[in-house]
């Protein structure tokens, strides 16, 4: 007996004696000793942290094969299973983690909004805070530079590119109809409400392969994955109603918003220079269901719908009457996304959209009534090797399927219709070499049943940072797009329009600022050429047009410098000329501006519980040609002037009254000239300029936000 | 017979054993947090967490200090990587304990950390989510005076900033404090209410 309770006591002394040191020197990739790092035998107690010279030393009586970690913010943690014996002195060099906030980023011609985002340019807030926005997704992007300042449009028109070579994706998915429909020289809107939305990424060039047939701009749009309140919201407008609700139950959630717009009462209230037989009405619906699985995957449905009427008689130097526009859309658009995770670190990312978009249009007395189905498919593939390798790839597939009838005065009937099918695929690489140095290689191949041509485009872009607050990057890529339904609708023999794109970035951020500059180059092909005033069903078509766009963005933001203020400042300088549609010759186009500048701000008042801000756009003046005179696009207009002013009163936590006025000051904007067809008795043709339906936009809304949540905001429960 | 008692006593010795080896850690970690050595504490509750795997305390309290030490923070790729972090070992606690009204408003406080940093970029998502994760806390323990001080000082901030009466979020701290009295806390390490703490809010309330 006492020999087995001494044979058991000595081995508890061996046991407690028999300690193995383990010791080391922890070091950066530079050899600079990393203090504090946390260094320790995995599901062990035994451990320690490291000293300022980055050494370590602890012993531990654990035996044979064990592992050893080492972990401290900001690093990649080391591990390293070895025997307990062999671990000393050991030299150990902790990689950095490319994924922190401060590592690089690819990001020539890329601006990212919400909180994911590594550098943020705008915050969800801005676009419905942004004076000038209205609201607008659209309206506020056009804040940034690379923008130009098109304001009888609306849409986003984006270094010397027009509007159509701007593609929108929700989820990841495209959107074919995203703008509201409008009469002439009324600036259409975004479809989407921007509360739907948590992430916005807006790429003006040098796009990932992941994005086709945009020639200009790819704008990202992401719906929340998970909303976190149920809640109602309410909007009482001058221009119409809203209502908002979204429910939670398990996990399962459904958001809608809904708004009618209804122009008539402020049109009576100040008469723009329209003759509205029907007022601008407007139905919208917007809905998003999403569920999350066992295994974390996520289904997201989305689906809008919009009707929008008016019948409207403009002025019009050409027709004594006016020109009469009636139009009545709808507009319907339904996506899925689902993303997964599986296997060792592959990501599945599919979904679909489908569009249908319909339209009634009455020019004077002819009428045309337009149907488009589009369909879209996609499936993303996504594997990470390891925090600094990534490869991901899929496919996909669009499907257009337009109609056109046109009944002319007399009822002559046309038909004009096309499917523009098209198969794409990509693969793209992302590689970061250190935490200061990263590339993006990718290729994307498309095949166009309608035009019957393969396409294949290079991307690759590389970001070097500099030093710890700047970074410069480099892009380059081509890209492809089918010519417009306009052109599409009556000949369809046709190559794909194509770009190069070649951008330099620099950009420098510290806590509250960023200060980016950004030049790039694009070179055009392939562009559509035709030989009558408008394209028509028998005009001579060609793709033998070309262009050129190169020029300098640069943008400033601060936040907090001056107490309570946020501004930010965008200027472009854009240089750029086509030879396309029935240009005789390579010039600027009219909706291009050689300066670009918005800046705008906004302050906070305590005392008042108000945001205040302005936002004031400049262009310079854009081209018209002046029949009068030899050349064409031959004159420039006056500079274009605007300031909006906007006033947020936070009633309470749920509650805000609205204000704002566009172009407050009332500057006499023009946007162009329409020239008489026919000359006057000397010899001269008469003009009419072409002006805003109405030189200042009011708008006063009441927005109330009734959270479901009853325990966190009855003040009365106790 | 004799022998029996002795091996079952050397059990139950090395079991004891074991256990303190558990409770030292945690006093130690403690001990380093008190003296405001708040990596050396937030590491060692690293340590313990990953060597109980199955346990929700150690990766609860390593969130938190990493939570505490964020706030004041100027540069964000700091916050985010310490914040990031603190999240992982939350997530660790949430797999071991579901539905602790402890984590959940732990979870809550750090999201406050990045809201306090950028209440613009971070807040519009993350203050919704915390109005939830009161409510849902008290829903479990109505009674628990650390989920009430906690609910009652976030809606007191708000309220604040929007100039309306603070008076019935004092009551709420003052029962907080009262309930205080009257916990029994079974579980060692237990998470405990810090009295003086709330006797600052509540004079913040008054003031």
């Amino acid at each position: 007996m006492k020999h087995i309770l001494f044979i058991l006591l000595t081995f508890c002394q061996i046991s407690l004696f028999a300690q193995t040191t383990i010791s080391g020197k922890v070091t950066d990739a530079k050899n600079n000793p990393i203090n504090g790092a946390n260094v320790y035998l995995d599901g062990t107690y035994d451990g320690t942290s490291t000293n300022d010279k980055g050494e370590f030393s602890f012993s531990t009586s654990e035996k044979g094969t064990q592992t050893l970690v080492i972990s401290f913010v900001s690093f990649e943690t080391y591990i390293n299973t070895a025997d307990v014996a062999s671990l000393k002195n050991l030299k150990i060099k902790l990689r950095d983690d490319v994924n922190s906030l401060d590592a690089v980023v690819i990001n020539a011609g890329t601006f990212e909004a919400g909180e994911k985002a590594k550098v943020t340019v705008l915050k969800p807030l801005d676009i419905v805070t942004t004076a000038s926005a209205m609201g607008d997704v659209m309206g506020a992007l056009q804040t940034l530079p690379g923008t130009s300042t098109v304001d009888e449009d609306g849409r986003l028109f984006v270094r010397g590119g027009e509007a159509e070579e701007t593609q929108i994706f929700i989820d990841g998915i495209r959107v074919f109809t995203p703008y509201t429909p409008s009469a002439q020289n009324t600036p259409s809107r975004g479809r989407f409400s921007p509360f739907l939305f948590k992430g916005i990424s807006f790429s003006t060039g040098g796009y990932s392969a992941e994005y086709g047939q945009a020639l200009s701009s790819v704008l990202q749009l992401n719906t929340i994955d998970k909303p976190e309140e149920e809640k109602t919201d309410l909007s009482f407008m001058t221009l119409g109603l809203g209502v908002g609700n979204t429910q939670i139950w398990n996990n399962n959630s459904f958001s809608i918003n809904t708004s009618y717009i209804n122009l008539a009462p402020y049109q009576e209230a100040f008469p723009d220079r329209n003759t509205y037989t029907k007022p601008v009405q407007s139905l919208n619906g917007e809905m998003v269901f999403r569920h999350e699985f066992k295994d974390n995957s996520l289904l997201k449905m989305y689906g809008a719908f919009s009707y929008t009427s008016f019948d409207v008689i403009q002025d019009d130097i050409n027709f004594e009457d006016g020109l009469r526009f009636g139009l009545k859309n709808r507009n319907l658009y339904f996506n899925t996304s689902y993303k997964n995770k599986f296997a060792n670190n592959w990501r599945l990312e599919t979904g679909f959209s489908f569009a249908n978009d319909h339209s009634n249009i009455k020019i004077i007395d002819d009428s045309v009534t337009d149907i488009e189905n589009s369909m879209h498919f996609k499936i993303k593939l996504k594997k990470a090797f390891s925090n600094r390798f990534k490869i991901s790839f899929g496919s996909e597939y669009f499907i257009t399927d337009f109609n056109e009838d046109y009944t002319t005065e007399s009822n002559k009937k046309y038909n004009l219709n096309f499917n523009n099918n098209i198969f794409a695929s990509f693969a793209e690489t992302d590689i970061f070499f250190s935490k200061n140095l990263a590339a993006k290689v990718g290729i994307r191949a498309e095949n166009s049943e309608l035009l019957n041509e393969f396409t294949l485009s290079p991307r690759a872009s590389l970001a070097y940072k500099a030093s710890k607050n700047s970074q410069f990057s480099l892009a380059y890529g081509q890209f492809y797009q089918n010519p417009k339904n306009e052109y599409l609708k009556f000949n369809q023999d046709f190559k794909a329009e194509n770009t190069s794109h070649l951008i330099a970035n620099y950009q420098t951020t510290k806590q509250g600022q960023i200060f980016r500059i950004e030049a790039y180059l694009k070179d055009y092909k392939n562009l559509v050429k035709y030989n009558d005033e408008y394209p028509i069903f028998d005009s001579n078509f060609n793709n033998n047009g070309s262009g050129f766009a190169k020029g300098i963005d640069v943008f400033w933001r601060q936040n907090g410098k001056i107490k309570n203020t946020d501004y930010w400042v965008s200027y472009s300088f854009l240089d750029t000329e086509r030879d396309y549609k029935n240009y005789p010759t390579a010039a600027t186009p009219n909706f291009a501006s050689k300066h670009n500048l918005s800046v705008v701000a906004k302050h906070w008042v305590e005392d008042w519980k108000s945001q205040i801000g302005f936002s004031y756009n400049f262009a310079s003046g854009r081209n018209y040609t002046n029949p009068n005179e030899s050349g064409f696009l031959n004159k420039k207009t006056k500079n274009y002037n605007s300031l909006s002013l906007n006033w947020a009163y936070l009633i309470d936590q749920q509650k805000i009254l609205y204000f704002s006025v566009n172009n407050v000051l009332g500057n006499k904007n023009i946007f162009g000239y329409n020239y008489k067809n026919t000359a006057n008795a000397n010899g001269n043709f008469d003009r009419q300029a072409i002006i805003p339906s109405a030189d200042r936009f009011f708008f006063v809304g009441f927005f109330w936000t009734i959270s479901d949540n009853k325990k966190t905001n009855q003040l009365d429960n106790l | 017979m004799k022998k029996t008692l002795l091996i079952i006593a050397i059990f139950i010795a090395t079991g004891i054993a074991a256990q303190t080896k558990y409770q030292t850690g945690m006093q130690k970690a403690f001990n380093l947090w008190e003296q405001g050595k708040m990596t050396e504490a937030s590491q060692l509750f690293e340590r313990i967490s990953k060597a109980e795997p199955t346990k929700w305390m150690p990766a609860y309290y390593a969130a938190t200090v990493e939570t505490l030490t964020s706030f004041g923070l100027k540069d964000e790729a700091v916050l985010t990587a310490k914040l990031t972090k603190a999240q992982e070992f939350l997530d660790v606690a949430k797999a071991n304990s579901e539905n602790n009204p402890e984590i959940l408003i732990a979870q809550a406080f750090l999201n406050l950390g990045y809201i306090a940093f950028d209440g613009q970029k971070y807040g519009m998502t993350l203050s919704g989510q915390n109005n939830q994760l009161y409510a849902k806390a008290l829903q479990i323990a109505p009674e628990n005076p650390r989920v009430i001080l906690a609910q009652a000082e976030w809606n007191m901030g708000s309220a604040k900033f929007f100039g309306k009466s603070t008076a019935p979020y004092c009551a709420q701290i003052e029962k907080a404090i009262e309930l205080s009295k009257k916990e029994k806390i079974e579980s060692e390490f237990y998470p405990k209410f810090m009295l003086k703490r709330a006797e600052e809010v509540l004079q913040q309330c008054k003031g």
